[in-house]
This record gives C-alpha cells, sequence and structure tokens, in this order.
C-alpha cells in the first residue's frame, strides 16, 4: 500500500504484541519525521541489545555477562530458589522486596496444546542445581491459569522424592480492596486458600 | 427482573435501533427474516455474552460493518445493570458493566437471569449429550456465577490432556499426564458438583411440569448419569467427587493411551431422560419430546425465579408455531408473572395478552 521502504516496516512493526495495522502505520510515520540521530538511536538500541544480551547460565534470566547480577550477589540466600515463567516475572517478584533467594527461569508452562511439554522447558536444569547448590526450598510463581497450576504439580513431583520442599505462591484477595469487589474465582480462592489466626 | 431499553447498532439486519419494552408481555410481529429473532439475540447476548443461535460474535455485525454495538439496561429489586458491549468484526469483544469493563459473563450474572425457549429446544431431548450437559452448565452458571470460569478452567484441562495424548499417544509423559490427571479431577470435581446440585434443582421440576403439561399417562424420570464413576453419593462435594474422579482416571489410563483421548469425566457424561421407561430420545413421540424440552426450560424458569426472588426475563422465539392447541394453552397457564418477549410470524397464533410490536429491519414500532 506504501512504498516499500516504509511499507516493509509497518508490516515488522505489526508483528509485534500488541501494535496493529494503525498502531504500526502510526510509529513507522512518525519515525519518518523525527531527527535521523533520533531514528538511528532506536535501530541500534535494538541490535545492541540483540548482540550483548545472553542468557544467565545458572538461573536463565537475561544478563549481559556470563551469570545475571541476581546469581554474583553472594549476599543472597542460594537454598531457596523461585521458579518462574518468563524472564519478566523475576522483576516483578524483586519489586516487592520480600524475597532473598535466587530465581530459575522456565520459559513458559506446560502446554500441550503448543507442544509445550516439560522437556521443552528448564526442567532438567532445575533438578541439576537443585542437587548442585543444596536448594532447600523451591517457590513456583508460576501463573495461576490452568497451565501454571500443572506445571507447579510437576515440579512438586520431581523435586519432594529428592526431599526439596515445594510450595506455591498463594492466591488471594488484593490489599487495600473491598471484598465485595472481589470477583468470585478469586474470592473462591483465597477461601480454599485461607489461613489460621 | 426486567429489560428497561435494549438499543442495538448495526446488529444483524438492524443499522439502529432502540426498543422501550413492556414490563409485562412484549410480542414481536413481522415477516420472517425482518430480524424479530435477532433483537431476541440481543437481549439473550446482554445476558449470557453468547449467541443462543451458537453464533460466532462476528456473524453478528452488519454485513458491510465495522462492528456492533448493544447497550441495555436491566431493572430488578436489587438494582440496575447497564450492560453494554461492543463486537468488532476483528479484534477483542469489549464488555462494561454500569460504565466499569466488566471479567465476563459472572458478573452479569449476578444481577441479570434470563431463560430463552427456541424452536431448536427439541435438542436437547433428541440430539446427543452435550445438550443436555449445556443445559445444566448453563443453569449452574447462572445459579452460581462462579460456575461458569470453573467450566471453562475444567475444559482447558481436558484440552491440555487430550493434545497430550494425541500428539504422543502411548507414548505420552506419564509424569505429565499424571498432574493433568490431578488438574482434570480437581476441576471435574468442581464441574460435576455443580451439575449434580443443578440436577437435584431442576428434576422435581421437570417430572411435575411433564405431568401439567398433560402428557398423561407417560411420566419422565430425569436423572445425571456420571460417565466412569459407579455410584455418586447424594449430595457430594466437590473435593470428594474429586477422590472419585481420581481413581476413575487412573482405571482409565490404558484404554485412553490407545484412544488417544480423555474418557472419563463430566465432560462424557450424559443426563437421562425416561418416559415411563421407554428413552425420551429415541423412543419418543415429536410431541412428547417438546413437551420434555419445555419441560426442561420451564424448570430453569422456576429454579432460577426460586433462587433469587425475582421472575427471570423469558424468551420464546417463534414457540408457538411448533405448538398445538392444547399444548400451547398448557404452557400459557404456566408462564409466570415476569418480563417475556415472544416472536411469531402471525400475532394472532400467540395465545398471550401483551404489548404487540411491528419488526421490519431496521424499525420496530408499536403495533
Amino acid at each position: 500500500m506504501f512504498e516499500a521502504p516504509i511499507q516493509r516496516l509497518i508490516d515488522e512493526l505489526s508483528r509485534l504484541p500488541g501494535i496493529g495495522q494503525k498502531s504500526a502505520q502510526r510509529l513507522a510515520f512518525h519515525l519518518l519525521t523525527v531527527e535521523e540521530v533520533d531514528a538511528r538511536r532506536l535501530a541500534e538500541a535494538i541490535v545492541a541489545m540483540r548482540e550483548q544480551v545472553r542468557l544467565c547460565q545458572r538461573c536463565f534470566n537475561v544478563t549481559d555477562s556470563a551469570e545475571c547480577s541476581i546469581c554474583r550477589d553472594l549476599r543472597r540466600d542460594s537454598s531457596l530458589v523461585c521458579v518462574v515463567e518468563r524472564a519478566q516475572d523475576i522483576v516483578v517478584v524483586e519489586k516487592t522486596g520480600e524475597f532473598r533467594g535466587r530465581y530459575h527461569v522456565l520459559g513458559g508452562a506446560i502446554s500441550p496444546i503448543e507442544g509445550i511439554g516439560p522437556e521443552q522447558l528448564r526442567m532438567r536444569e532445575l533438578v541439576a542445581r537443585t542437587a548442585a547448590e543444596g536448594v532447600k526450598e523451591v517457590i513456583v510463581a508460576t501463573n495461576p491459569t490452568v497451565e501454571g497450576d500443572t506445571t507447579a504439580l510437576y515440579i512438586a513431583r520431581i523435586l519432594k522424592p529428592l526431599g526439596v520442599r515445594v510450595s506455591r505462591l498463594a492466591s488471594g484477595l488484593p490489599v487495600g480492596g473491598d471484598l465485595d469487589y472481589a470477583d468470585e474465582i478469586t474470592l473462591g480462592r483465597a477461601l480454599s486458600g485461607r489461613r489460621d489466626l | 427482573m426486567r429489560l428497561s431499553w435494549i438499543e442495538l447498532t448495526d446488529f444483524r439486519c438492524h443499522p439502529s435501533l432502540r426498543v422501550e419494552p413492556d414490563p409485562g408481555v412484549n410480542v414481536f410481529v413481522g415477516d420472517n427474516g425482518s430480524g424479530k429473532t435477532s433483537l431476541l439475540e440481543a437481549i439473550g447476548y446482554l445476558a449470557s455474552l453468547s449467541s443462543f443461535r451458537r453464533s460466532p460474535d462476528a456473524s453478528l455485525v452488519r454485513l458491510g460493518a465495522e462492528g456492533t454495538v448493544v447497550r441495555g439496561e436491566f431493572a430488578s429489586a436489587t438494582g440496575a445493570a447497564l450492560v453494554e458491549v461492543e463486537i468488532p468484526v476483528t479484534g477483542r469483544r469489549r464488555v462494561l458493566l454500569n460504565g466499569k469493563r466488566a471479567a465476563g459473563r459472572a458478573a452479569i450474572a449476578e444481577t441479570v437471569a434470563l431463560v430463552a425457549f427456541l424452536p431448536d429446544d427439541l435438542d436437547l431431548v433428541k440430539r446427543g449429550p452435550a445438550y443436555r450437559r449445556e443445559y445444566l452448565d448453563d443453569l449452574a452458571a447462572q445459579v452460581w456465577p462462579a460456575a461458569g470460569a470453573e467450566q471453562a478452567e475444567y475444559e482447558r484441562a481436558v484440552t491440555q490432556r487430550n493434545a497430550l495424548l494425541r500428539r504422543d499417544g502411548r507414548m505420552s509423559d506419564p509424569t505429565t499426564l499424571d498432574v493433568l490427571d490431578e488438574r482434570v479431577a480437581a476441576l471435574g470435581g468442581a464441574v460435576l458438583s455443580r451439575r449434580l446440585a443443578t440436577a437435584a434443582l431442576v428434576a422435581p421440576s421437570v417430572e411435575a411440569l411433564y405431568a401439567e403439561l398433560g402428557e398423561v399417562p407417560a411420566r419422565v424420570s430425569f436423572s445425571y448419569g456420571a460417565a466412569g464413576l459407579e455410584e455418586v453419593p447424594a449430595g457430594a462435594g466437590a473435593d470428594e467427587l474429586a477422590e472419585l474422579l481420581a481413581p476413575a482416571l487412573a482405571a482409565a489410563r490404558r484404554g485412553d493411551l490407545e484412544r488417544r483421548t480423555t474418557t472419563v469425566g463430566p465432560h462424557r457424561d450424559d443426563v437421562d431422560l425416561v418416559l415411563d421407561d421407554r428413552d425420551a430420545r429415541t423412543r419418543a413421540s415429536q410431541g412428547e419430546q417438546r413437551s420434555v424440552a419445555l419441560g426442561l426450560r420451564l424448570a430453569a424458569y422456576r429454579v432460577l425465579a426460586d433462587r433469587r426472588a425475582t421472575a427471570p426475563v423469558l424468551l420464546l422465539d417463534d414457540v408457538f408455531s411448533e405448538l398445538d392447541a392444547r399444548r400451547s394453552a398448557r404452557l400459557v397457564e404456566r408462564l409466570p408473572e415476569g418480563q417475556v418477549f415472544v416472536t411469531s410470524a402471525r400475532g394472532e397464533e400467540v395465545p398471550l395478552v401483551g404489548r404487540h410490536w411491528r419488526v421490519a429491519t431496521g424499525t420496530v414500532e408499536p403495533g
């Protein structure tokens, strides 16, 4: 529809998540109006990120060296590992400031529909780590979906026989919210996961 | 419970339409293809967020339009619910409840209750078990708002288990199957307990209503059959049922590996409808089957009316043309007080006193 170089960029942009045809067009034409150095800086940032970022050899977090900053931090408790589906989930847990252990990025959740079984995830690496690093407890922080729950159960199955304590993040009510605004599913899970006072 | 007003934009054949119906009986009269059923479909969509014709969302959009918008307000003793739905031809549907983004059907089901009688209701009796399971699930989701989400999660878990079996067959990883079995059993227990509770609510009504509809001397019995479970204790809870499903799944594993699908669980259950000692599905006359179907819908209506202490909105799509005079009269005697929407090609065949509306493409006028 547009001249070839513009159309090529629009096509590339519209393949990004959350960006449709219209947004892609707007972004492409915006990049045409800004200073050339600004457009070049964006392009270089993308290339540099792809060239410099790799996966931490211990936990598979994204990093620019052999091990990520969390794994290099000797003050962190290496007997405690939090398992997440994706590297960006680490940031979410880190923001709480409550967790002082290390992480393990699975790279997804068990979902046969998408052809993802345990062998497509970093399960073997997780088992190897627990033995090698003396891990005592694994906290599974996969998403509260059918796939995330299945993955959590799977991890419990393979790690508990090795004497590792396996726990799962609780689901429950948002703090500071009114009880009557909670949806039934969340409230139902909060009920079944209630705690003694 | 009543619909105060409804507005359609580019819905089916209607470019733009607004109706402020009567709190009692509303009869939509119009030629074939004038959009009477579409109007009912729009009302039903606001309550259940799906088409009772089982049409995909995109097909609700008027040909050539970019999307459709349906807005309407329901009023009941407990409050009002303004439901607004926007369905684009491509992209995601947007649902607002009282101006706020709604999670889905559960939020709407809390205030809005609706039952539809359709010409296809004969399928409930005549066709496969899926129709009867859907009948119970649909009612359960209106009685207990959380039930809809449980059903969706259960289906997802079964789909995942089936995907693994289909892909790997006998080579399926046993540990992955173990954990999927655990999920299917846990979620299946929840679905099954709602189904059994719903069946317990409707069964006496169905049986009584069928007798009242006058199909003497036959008696109908309505009983839920759980696939792969020998005996289900009355009033069993979700956890108890999950504990029964787990060994049933384990016992079916070998066969499931061969057949590459999940053969045990609520997705395989059925409701037995028996007339005296005949199977209603295969050994009843068309007239008897229609009475059983009517009994099922009326029973759902009564259950909802009892649970909510307010009469649900009732949709009757072209129902009277299918019934003989005697059955029509008996149905009308049993219709409750609440708001009713009826469609008919010929107004005079509707044995109900109420407000008549003339429907043509894009217009609805008092008639």
